[in-house]
């Protein structure tokens, strides 16, 4: 069998792996994304005691590493409960409360970067406070964070990895570091072929983060307005 | 959201299914990265020395037994708690351990062996003497050793430790440290799979190898471990089991004649899986 061989042979079990990595980072956004606008709305239009408490959330959250959380929650929280909580669910929560602390300043600041005239002009014109929110602050606020929450996707795609820590999930990571010892024991190749297995193992992150982030910029261009980008000048 | 919670929802009465149906299947943790004693087959079957010896315990003690793939340095950890019941990793019954978890009967004798590139002129005390760059798998016996043995009595090495077993080799190969001391068994793997490697010596720990339940063992485990694991030695198993993975067999032959083997495992015939996998990995 030839090295090319061989390496195929151990690349394949990675593509059965892939759809663990895409179910926990698909959850995770889904996770961040809520929690992330609750909070952003939050610390937009809350009041003083309700911002703090975010404020709080948001330093607990973005001052400890992914690997921290994850090995917090599968070994801390979740034993503590007393009901098995699935590896990936466990996964999902950690890196989901982790995203969503940078989601929400995300979000924020594109809420903010919206002038504050727009709010006023959709008030003269009676609408409530909520309808401008929805209607006039939104649709901009949503368009300005494209790029942003591109930057947050291909960091979450990468904190991924950090999974592979938890028992029984067999992740991209976790995976590639199963066939290591077997890839370097193989007669007469011995370890020349970790370093080109984890180059592929590399590959498939680069893919998940350019490929998340070509699509992110299609949508960008889709919904940009001719003439009315706005590139994040704050009007005072 | 709502389809969020929803499969949240259906996860935890599928996991409260799966406890309350298969009463007898016991959770076995095994950090999978470590041939001959536990690793992932071609075919993603979780195959090897310990695992097998587990299965066949399993068999001949009337339960079943799901294993699952842990990271090494979280297994003492998650059957401490109770997360998952036997530690089944080729774990050396140490003091220590024994805080934390409780050990079956030992199962295995096993040394520490010292790898060195072949071209280094270096011998078992010289590779392992005052300068050189020694490395090790964290937390395994071969980096207690060198600590204990070596640095804290005064020999002036550097212990360098990896997360995994493989990656210490190929810092041998890369020229990072001088040698590295792992279990017999791996190192004669690895030794045999590139020419450049050599096993300068062998060091005599005499480590015995338990398997490992929760502490105060829970579930009544290792009187049922310990019954069957003599039950397997004093068959005709043991001895091809042995023959099959520590014969030094190429890894993938095994997994074949794990794979040709494996109609037995099914039909709970102890006996003749092992002798079906012990023919199949010695075959020309």
């Amino acid at each position: 069998m030839t090295a090319t061989e061989i390496l195929w042979q151990n690349v394949r079990p990675l593509f059965d792996a892939l759809p663990v990595t895409l179910e926990v980072l698909g959850l995770l956004l889904v996770v961040g994304l809520t929690l992330g606008t609750v909070l952003a709305f939050a610390q937009a239009y809350g009041r003083r005691p309700l911002r703090a408490l975010c404020v709080g959330y948001e330093q607990l959250f973005r001052g400890i590493p992914p690997l921290v959380v994850i090995l917090l929650f599968w070994n801390g929280i979740t034993p503590a409960l007393g009901v098995p909580v699935p590896g990936i669910v466990v996964a999902a929560l950690a890196l989901g409360m982790r995203s969503a602390a940078y989601q929400s300043q995300i979000f924020r600041g594109a809420i903010q970067a919206v002038p504050p005239g727009q709010m006023m002009a959709a008030r003269s014109l009676g609408m409530s406070r909520i309808q401008a929110i929805r209607s006039v602050i939104v649709p901009q606020a949503f368009r300005l964070a494209i790029p942003p929450w591109a930057n947050e996707y291909s960091s979450v795609v990468k904190d991924t990895a950090f999974i592979c820590v938890i028992g029984g999930l067999i992740d991209l990571t976790r995976q590639a570091l199963m066939k290591l010892a077997p890839l370097s024991m193989r007669r007469p190749i011995g370890t020349q072929l970790i370093l080109p297995y984890l180059i592929i193992l590399g590959l498939f992150y680069l893919a998940l983060t350019y490929g998340g982030n070509g699509l992110l910029s299609l949508l960008e261009r889709r919904l940009s307005i001719p003439g009315f980008e706005m590139k994040g000048k704050v009007e005072r | 959201m709502k389809k969020f919670l929803l499969v949240l929802g259906l996860l935890a009465v599928v996991g409260l299914a799966a406890v309350s149906a298969a009463a007898t299947t016991y959770k076995v943790a095994s950090d999978t990265t470590w041939p001959p004693f536990e690793w992932q087959a071609g075919g993603g079957q979780l195959i090897g020395f310990d695992l097998d010896v587990m299965r066949l315990i399993a068999i001949l003690e009337g339960y079943d037994v799901n294993i699952i793939s842990y990271s090494w340095d979280i297994i003492f950890i998650d059957v401490g708690n109770g997360r998952v019941d036997i530690g089944a990793s080729g774990a050396t019954i140490t003091a220590e351990r024994e805080a934390v978890v409780d050990f079956s009967a030992p199962y295995w004798t096993s040394n520490q062996a010292v790898i060195v590139m072949a071209d280094s002129d270096l011998n078992i005390a010289s590779a392992l003497s005052a300068g050189k760059k020694i490395g090790a798998q964290v937390g395994t016996t071969g980096a207690k050793w060198v600590q204990e043995q070596l640095i804290d009595k005064g020999v002036d090495v550097e212990l360098v430790e990896y997360t995994l077993y493989p990656l210490a080799v190929l810092d041998l190969v890369n020229g990072n440290v001088d040698a590295v001391v792992q279990d017999e068994p791996a190192s004669r793997a690895s030794v045999a799979a590139d020419a450049r490697l050599s096993i300068v010596g062998v060091i005599e720990t005499g480590e015995q190898f338990g398997f490992f339940v929760t502490n105060g063992d829970p579930n009544g485990l290792l009187p049922k471990i310990n019954d069957g694991l003599q039950k397997l030695k004093a068959s005709t198993a043991w001895a091809d089991l042995i023959t099959a993975y520590m014969g030094g067999a190429e890894l993938t032959k095994i997994e074949a004649a794990w794979v040709a083997a494996a109609p037995f495992l099914a039909a709970k015939d102890v006996t003749g899986f092992a002798h079906a996998l012990a023919a199949g990995a010695t075959a020309p």
